[in-house]
């Protein structure tokens, strides 16, 4: 079991990820922007973030950022609805080592999970 | 506006493979299976759009509006009308609302349904064509169709014209037919059209 972070400015995109990640056994928390965020990550230090990209207030990039500068070894999965491969080159160089597309396939997102947990 | 044959057949092509992937994403969203009409792709210039929209939408319109910025720039539009809003929602959330109009987590759930369903047409067009687009923030609405097309042409300094996709699809017996529009200045559809042409060509060899 993992504390983990959901990062979505959409109440239910943060439902749906919280069931999924709940029924295998993890312990969610929630932000619904980009500054809570940055400010749960400081606080919690979750095992991993799923952190959707456009939000209202600081984007989703620059929070992969601020949280990579505060913790270089912060396990950031990106989780959006972008599915163009150069967002996905974009946020790979950005330091985020997962990515994963909505609507979410269940069996794919804990796949992301363990396959993270596995390499801490 | 006249397309010339190999774009007309081109852009169907392309739609048609966005369109596979909006359906499929709506299957994951709502569960259910999703039979997807052939969709049909109008180029128009922006003050022909009441009058070809106006044929389907009577009343006010609910939209999810994104705007798109990078090599090829405009607006994207999901529209539903009334009728086809309610029964989406019904289908996608728990507790079915049946109301008039949207409450809070309706215009939630329709608004995330509409940025997954205009990502997952307009990030097939990215990767298939090369070219990056980023997205702003999805906005709901629920306006008249006028005020709405209104809204997306002030301020617009060149002459607009609109890809318009029509499909209807149904959900669980249930029909819902919607439009996407994605609103172009000449500059971004002349882009646009070149790299489809590029793409059209890559595929014959």
């Amino acid at each position: 079991m993992a504390k983990i972070l959901i990062v979505d400015d959409s109440g239910m995109a943060r439902r749906i990820l919280r069931r999924i990640l709940e029924s295998a056994g993890h312990d969610v928390i929630e932000a619904e922007d980009g500054m809570v965020a940055v400010e749960r990550y400081f606080l919690d230090k979750p095992k991993i973030v799923f952190l959707d990209l456009i939000m209202k207030g600081i984007s989703g990039l620059e929070v992969l950022q601020k949280i990579r500068e505060m913790d270089e070894r912060a396990r950031v999965v990106v989780a959006t609805a972008d599915i163009q491969k150069s967002t996905r080159a974009m946020t790979e160089q950005a330091g985020a080592i997962g990515f994963v597309t909505k609507p979410y396939n269940e069996k794919d997102l804990i796949a992301a999970v363990e396959s993270v947990l596995k390499e801490q | 506006m006249l397309l010339r044959e190999k774009q007309r057949d081109a852009l169907a092509e392309l739609i048609n493979i966005a369109f596979a992937r909006t359906a499929a994403s709506l299957s994951e969203l709502s569960g259910h299976r999703v039979l997807l009409d052939a969709p049909g792709a109008d180029v128009l210039a922006i003050d022909e759009l009441p009058a070809f929209l106006g044929n389907f939408i009577k009343e006010d319109v609910v939209s999810v509006h994104q705007i798109f910025s990078g090599p090829v720039a405009g607006d994207a539009l999901l529209m539903l009308n009334y009728e086809g809003a309610v029964t989406l929602t019904d289908l996608l959330c728990e507790y079915p609302a049946h109301a008039r109009k949207p409450d809070a987590s309706a215009r939630e759930a329709l608004t995330e349904v509409g940025n997954i369903l205009l990502n997952a047409c307009l990030g097939v067009f990215g990767n298939l064509l090369h070219v990056h687009v980023s997205f702003s923030m999805p906005r709901l609405h629920l306006e008249s169709l006028d005020r709405l097309l209104r809204s997306i042409t002030v301020g617009a300094e060149e002459l607009r014209y609109a890809v318009v996709v029509s499909t209807s699809f149904s959900i669980k017996e249930s029909s819902v037919t919607g439009y996407l529009a994605i609103v172009l200045g000449v500059s971004s559809l002349d882009r646009l059209l070149r790299a489809i042409e590029t793409w059209e060509e890559s595929q014959n060899g």
